[in-house]
């Protein structure tokens, strides 16, 4: 089996087309932290809901399992994903909430490419 | 002073029994008393009753809340208040929950579940009832001291505060309202006995948890208990830093399954009998909330489970 640390999925953020890089076992929103990017963060651990993305392509698989209470079945079949705790599987195309933007934290650091969705 | 005795027992949904075993255990440094399948028991050092915190395996949040009320004549006295009042309440018997006893199950206006029982198998505390030391030499982690209080979103805190005061006798000790001319009651922080708080409610949705909060003795230890969840890799969500609200020094943070824990430092002042309510207006809420930064931050008001 591969080295998981040779695994790297492209996520590509919508509505502003950036891409970053997870690699291995990262979720969503550890990769976007390890580019600079902060996006809106709540407990980290998968209890709030509140980092909630749209999955638009691509396959997810969540690192532990997900309360019914915060990510109900109609919202899974929607697309609707954890950050926090979601590892891409394959490159995948998701979108921040309605009126959401990232934040870059690390803009000095780091310049996330831009390219076509 | 109420015939409610305390916060005694928090039972909460985990996503993942052994990883909050270790948060619980290890990195606050609470001991497991009794396990059943799915189902973990715990106490800490320097409380004397069976355990303080159920931990239940699947899903997030609070299943209820149990306090302990001085004499069976109390309770039943608050069974019947309850009833006038118009709320569900129920009975349940001895041995229902762990060494618990027979007691009372009420569900506050607010869909909160809360037991009020008088019994639980005794313990003792790590340091023990004669020639005590000061602390426990073995203690893990944080060392938390005892489980202090609980806060909880609700729709209406004005109603809570009103329930809390005439059915079981709390007192308020702080609350947020709109204005002083037109006093809605946005939170409450409300006392069984002399402590700043023992029960909590700010305006949101009905039947989650905010938080429910370990008391530690000093500043120092939140400052070094900020050093161990840095070590554990323990999200923190604020601080540390002072509320303005109780005076308390204090870190917000998230066990593994995004349930938000306190620690607390600060028994500032006492809520005696005839302690004056302190009332914040709404424009100092952030001040109230988090003294220091005068902020609130998104999570404060968004991150319930």
């Amino acid at each position: 089996m591969a080295d998981p640390k040779d695994v790297h999925n492209d996520i590509t953020v919508l509505p502003d087309g950036l891409h970053v890089t997870a690699v291995g076992e990262e979720t969503l929103l550890k990769a976007l932290g390890r580019a600079g990017l902060r996006y809106r963060v709540g407990c980290k651990r998968g209890g709030c809901g509140v980092c909630k993305l749209h999955l638009l392509a691509g396959e997810i698989r969540y690192e532990r399992p997900i309360a019914e209470s915060v990510l109900s079945d109609d919202e899974r079949v929607e697309g609707i994903c954890l950050s926090c705790r979601a590892v891409p599987l394959t490159n995948v195309v998701v979108e921040l909430q309605e009126g959401d933007r990232l934040r870059r934290v690390l803009g000095f650091l780091t310049t996330p490419s831009k390219g076509k969705p | 002073m109420s015939k409610v005795i305390r916060l005694g027992y928090v039972h909460l949904r985990v996503t993942d029994l052994e990883e909050s075993r270790n948060h619980y255990s290890n990195t606050l440094g609470m001991e497991v008393v009794a396990s059943e399948p799915g189902k973990l028991y715990l106490k800490c050092w320097d409380e004397w009753d069976h355990h303080s915190l159920v931990l239940e395996e699947g899903g997030v949040g609070l299943v209820k809340l149990g306090y302990k009320v001085e004499s069976a004549e109390a309770m039943t006295e608050f069974e019947s208040r309850a009833q006038r009042f118009g709320v569900t309440t129920g009975r349940f018997s001895a041995g229902e929950n762990l060494t618990v006893g027979e007691g009372v199950r009420i569900t506050l206006p607010s869909e909160h579940n809360i037991e009020l029982f008088t019994e639980m198998e005794y313990a003792g505390t790590e340091t023990g009832a004669i020639n005590p030391e000061a602390w426990p030499r073995n203690v893990r982690g944080v060392g938390t001291h005892w489980i202090d209080h609980a806060l909880m979103p609700c729709e209406d805190p004005g109603l809570n505060e009103r329930f809390l005061s005439e059915v079981l006798d709390f007192k308020t000790a702080e609350r947020v309202v709109t204005s002083m001319e037109e006093p809605e009651v946005i939170g409450t922080w409300m006392s069984c006995g002399e402590s700043p708080h023992d029960i909590a409610f700010i305006k949101g949705p009905n039947g989650k948890l905010h938080h429910f909060a370990y008391h530690l003795e000093d500043w120092s230890s939140i400052l070094k208990a900020g050093d161990i969840f840095a070590m554990d890799d323990v999200p923190i969500d604020i601080g540390p830093t002072r509320h303005g609200i109780t005076r308390g020094t204090t870190i917000y943070f998230f066990d593994p399954s995004g349930n938000r824990n306190e620690v607390f430092a600060g028994l500032g002042y006492r809520v005696q009998h005839d302690f004056p309510t302190i009332n914040w207006t709404v424009d100092h809420l952030a001040k109230g909330i988090f003294y220091h930064a005068r902020e609130l931050n998104d999570a404060f008001t968004s991150v319930f489970t």
